[in-house]
């Protein structure tokens, strides 16, 4: 979803722009109320009324103000006055309670990128977009830049370089690099799901075997030697437990690999969750990304404000920044902070269970019935619709609003102000009830697209909606800079759960060189798409698709 | 829009009856401006292909016998899914269990990679089946140790509590 752009004019609205005068008078007429529509009114308490219509009759839902002799009629007495009217010019008309333009010898409405624009300066000044947020917001600044430096291979590199390119000299040509399984060293599939996921992740593979953590430089590399007194008090590095595990899957050998290190760096940092128990993969994603974000945040000279990725790799590759806004429903006041996330955990809307087959026959409002089997199916678009849906907070949580000086029902609606290399998505599948002192998975489908465009949920398309999807530059609302990087992701890892929600079991599906592969601790093998779209996904891993190697077409081999 | 109701209605109700229908007019209109404004400018340019995937997702689920997917569903995490017994994409076969030999970086002993977890657990002093670490003022003045040699005069993890 790219921004609005107007439709070309119809012959009569081009007409009106090029002749009549300017929407100066409409402006002066445009009256915002908080969380409504803009209107058109004379007066503030003028009640508008189609004059040919008999008083008896039902109002019409709609009433149109002709922009040429502001008389105001419904829909099928403004056809008239447009075919009847003596001078021309008089087809054009406004809805006076949306706000929007009507074509009466059309018979249509039309879109002026100009009217649109009064009318979000008109809802802009009226509502007094907050001139200050809460700290945390991200000031808007230049990009650092870095020095350009020149470099050209050596002829040492340049044989390394033309060795490692053809495909035929790895140790099996056939399968992309990087792909080995991992042994599981006892209920630890939770472990090699996630890693599995993290070692085909462009940006974080890139890093790694561009050497940009070397873990025989490493300051705290974790100890190597036996019964090691200290072993505990000199903390390990995960960083370098991690660099290793690169170096070991994309060596080139395919027998499965021990990732037994990094499950000893690991419970020794993660003390609360060391222990011989399935644990739940999203947890030790979390987990792992917070511990590797401490081992490695003082290797930068400068830490900036969290979110913004310098402090270390972790945030780099999966930090984004969440919009958050209180809006007050009796005022329109909208309060804004900023939290950073390292992951999107969405809610699994109540679809029904596809494979029952049972039509639902009931479809949402707004939605139309598709063959009544899928009404109802959860989708991960629909999951961050709901993510970034406006909802009305508990009449018991009123948030005090600073324009009434009282504390007021409101509305909070979350966005996405900055996207992550990699969007991790969490699929709460497991509902744990306090009250009910139960715990259960949720066993539906979900259907997920291999390419998705983020777009409709980025902070700057909910505002504009929150605007009436006017036709305007974005600076005219809001002062963030308009995102440089594409929305456009690409999947590359799912890591789906099957069972019960303490005895199950975790695998992943890698997307490489567009062929999918399970990854299911030791064993992997090759499947179909249909297969991973089948699946019960729990995680979903998309990475921008600007990073995102299409596959490099080898000739027929295999 | 009247009531379609036959029987005679008090004037109140009507009253209240249209005041609905009116609100509801308005509603639908309301509706049909914002999709047709969303429509015209080409906002909605994904819905159609989400749609397609969606009628394809469908039919493929319908078609499959429920709860299936590839390899078995239901087994524990030990094990694994039904098609372990065949090779893997490269040829190879592997147990159920892991079978090469890892060396514990805590206590240096082989341990079978399958195993290495509880082992390590243990090892460590971590989790609830562990037995409680041996402290250093409970080790104070041991003289052994696994090596034979006297090393320092305390030692965290004494010989019996490794697996």
């Amino acid at each position: 979803m790219t921004s609005p752009s107007a439709p070309p004019s119809c012959p009569h609205l081009a007409a009106h722009r090029l002749s009549s005068r300017p929407l100066r008078f409409l402006r002066r007429c445009l009256r915002v109320r908080p969380l409504g529509r803009p209107e058109i009114r004379r007066d503030a308490r003028e009640v508008p009324r189609c004059s040919p219509c008999p008083s008896s009759s039902q109002p019409p839902s709609r009433l149109y103000a002709c922009l040429t002799c502001a008389a105001v009629f419904c829909p099928s007495h403004a056809a008239s006055h447009a075919a009847s009217a003596s001078s021309p010019g008089h087809q054009i008309a406004v809805d006076v309670d949306r706000a929007e333009l009507f074509c009466s010898a059309c018979g249509d409405q039309v879109y002026d990128p100009d009217f649109d624009h009064a009318v979000v300066l008109a809802q802009s000044t009226a509502l007094h977009p907050p001139s200050t947020s809460t700290s945390g917001s991200p000031a808007p600044r230049k990009r650092r830049r870095v020095d350009y430096h020149a470099w050209a291979p050596d002829p040492a590199e340049s044989a390394l370089v033309s060795a490692a390119a053809d495909p035929t000299t790895s140790a099996s040509a056939s399968e992309p690099a990087g792909l080995r399984g991992l042994n599981n060293l006892g209920n630890t599939c939770f472990m090699n799901s996630v890693l599995q996921a993290l070692l085909h992740a462009p940006p974080l593979r890139n890093y790694f075997l561009g050497d940009r953590h070397n873990r025989f430089l490493c300051p705290r590399r974790t100890p190597m030697t036996h019964r090691a007194t200290d072993a505990e008090a000199r903390a390990a590095c995960l960083a370098c437990d991690l660099d290793e595990i690169y170096s070991a899957t994309f060596s080139g050998e395919r027998t499965p690999y021990s990732p037994a290190k990094f499950l000893y760096s690991w419970w020794q940092h993660a003390t609360n969750l060391a222990s011989y128990e399935q644990q739940d993969a999203h947890e030790f994603l979390i987990s792992i990304l917070d511990h590797i974000h401490e081992n490695i945040k003082d290797d930068q000279p400068k830490s900036h404000e969290q979110g913004h990725g310098d402090c270390c790799i972790a945030h780099r590759v999966f930090s984004g920044i969440l919009r958050s806004d209180v809006i007050c429903t009796n005022c329109g006041f909208s309060s804004t902070t900023f939290e950073p996330c390292m992951d999107f955990s969405l809610d699994l809307d109540a679809g029904c269970n596809i494979s029952h087959g049972v039509a639902n026959p009931k479809a949402r409002n707004g939605e139309r019935n598709l063959a009544g089997i899928n009404s109802k199916v959860s989708t991960l678009m629909r999951c961050l619709e709901r993510f970034t849906r406006a909802e009305r907070l508990d009449a018991e949580q009123k948030f005090f609003c600073e324009r009434c000086k009282e504390r007021q029902e409101s509305l909070k609606q979350m966005s996405i102000r900055r996207l992550p290399l990699v969007s991790c998505f969490h699929i709460k599948r497991f509902e744990h009830s306090s009250v009910k002192k139960m715990s259960r998975k949720v066993d539906h489908s979900l259907q997920f697209p291999f390419s998705l465009d983020m777009a409709p949920y980025l902070s700057s398309s909910i505002l504009r909606s929150r605007y009436g999807n006017r036709i305007f530059p974005s600076e005219a609302i809001d002062s963030e800079p308009v995102s440089e990087l594409s929305s456009e992701f690409e999947i590359f890892a799912v890591i789906t759960h099957s069972g019960k929600l303490d005895a199950g079991h975790y695998v992943t599906y890698l997307r490489l060189n567009n062929q999918w592969y399970r990854c299911d601790d030791a064993w992997v093998t090759r499947v179909d798409e249909h297969t991973v779209r089948t699946s019960q996904a729990y995680m979903l891993f998309y990475v921008q698709k600007t990073l995102y190697y299409k596959a490099c077409e080898r000739g027929a081999e295999v | 829009m009247s009531s379609s109701i036959d029987a005679p209605v008090s004037p109140r109700s009507q009253l209240a009856l249209s005041c609905f229908d009116e609100l509801l007019d308005i509603a639908v209109a309301d509706v049909a401006s914002e999709c047709h404004r969303i429509a015209r400018l080409g906002l909605d340019r994904s819905v159609d292909a989400e749609e397609e995937e969606l009628r394809a997702w469908a039919a493929r689920v319908a078609g499959d016998h429920p709860g299936a997917e590839d390899g078995g569903a239901t087994r524990g995490s030990g094990g694994g899914g039904g098609n372990k017994g065949a090779p893997d994409v490269f040829g190879q076969t592997h147990p159920a269990i892991a079978a090469d030999i890892l060396h514990c970086m805590n206590c240096g002993r082989p341990v079978v990679a399958g195993r290495f977890a509880p082992h390590l657990e243990k090892c460590m002093g971590k989790g609830r089946k562990a037995r409680p670490k041996t402290t250093r003022s409970s080790t104070a003045g041991r003289n052994r140790n696994s090596n034979g040699n006297r090393a320092s005069s305390y030692s965290p993890y004494s010989e019996h509590s490794n697996h």
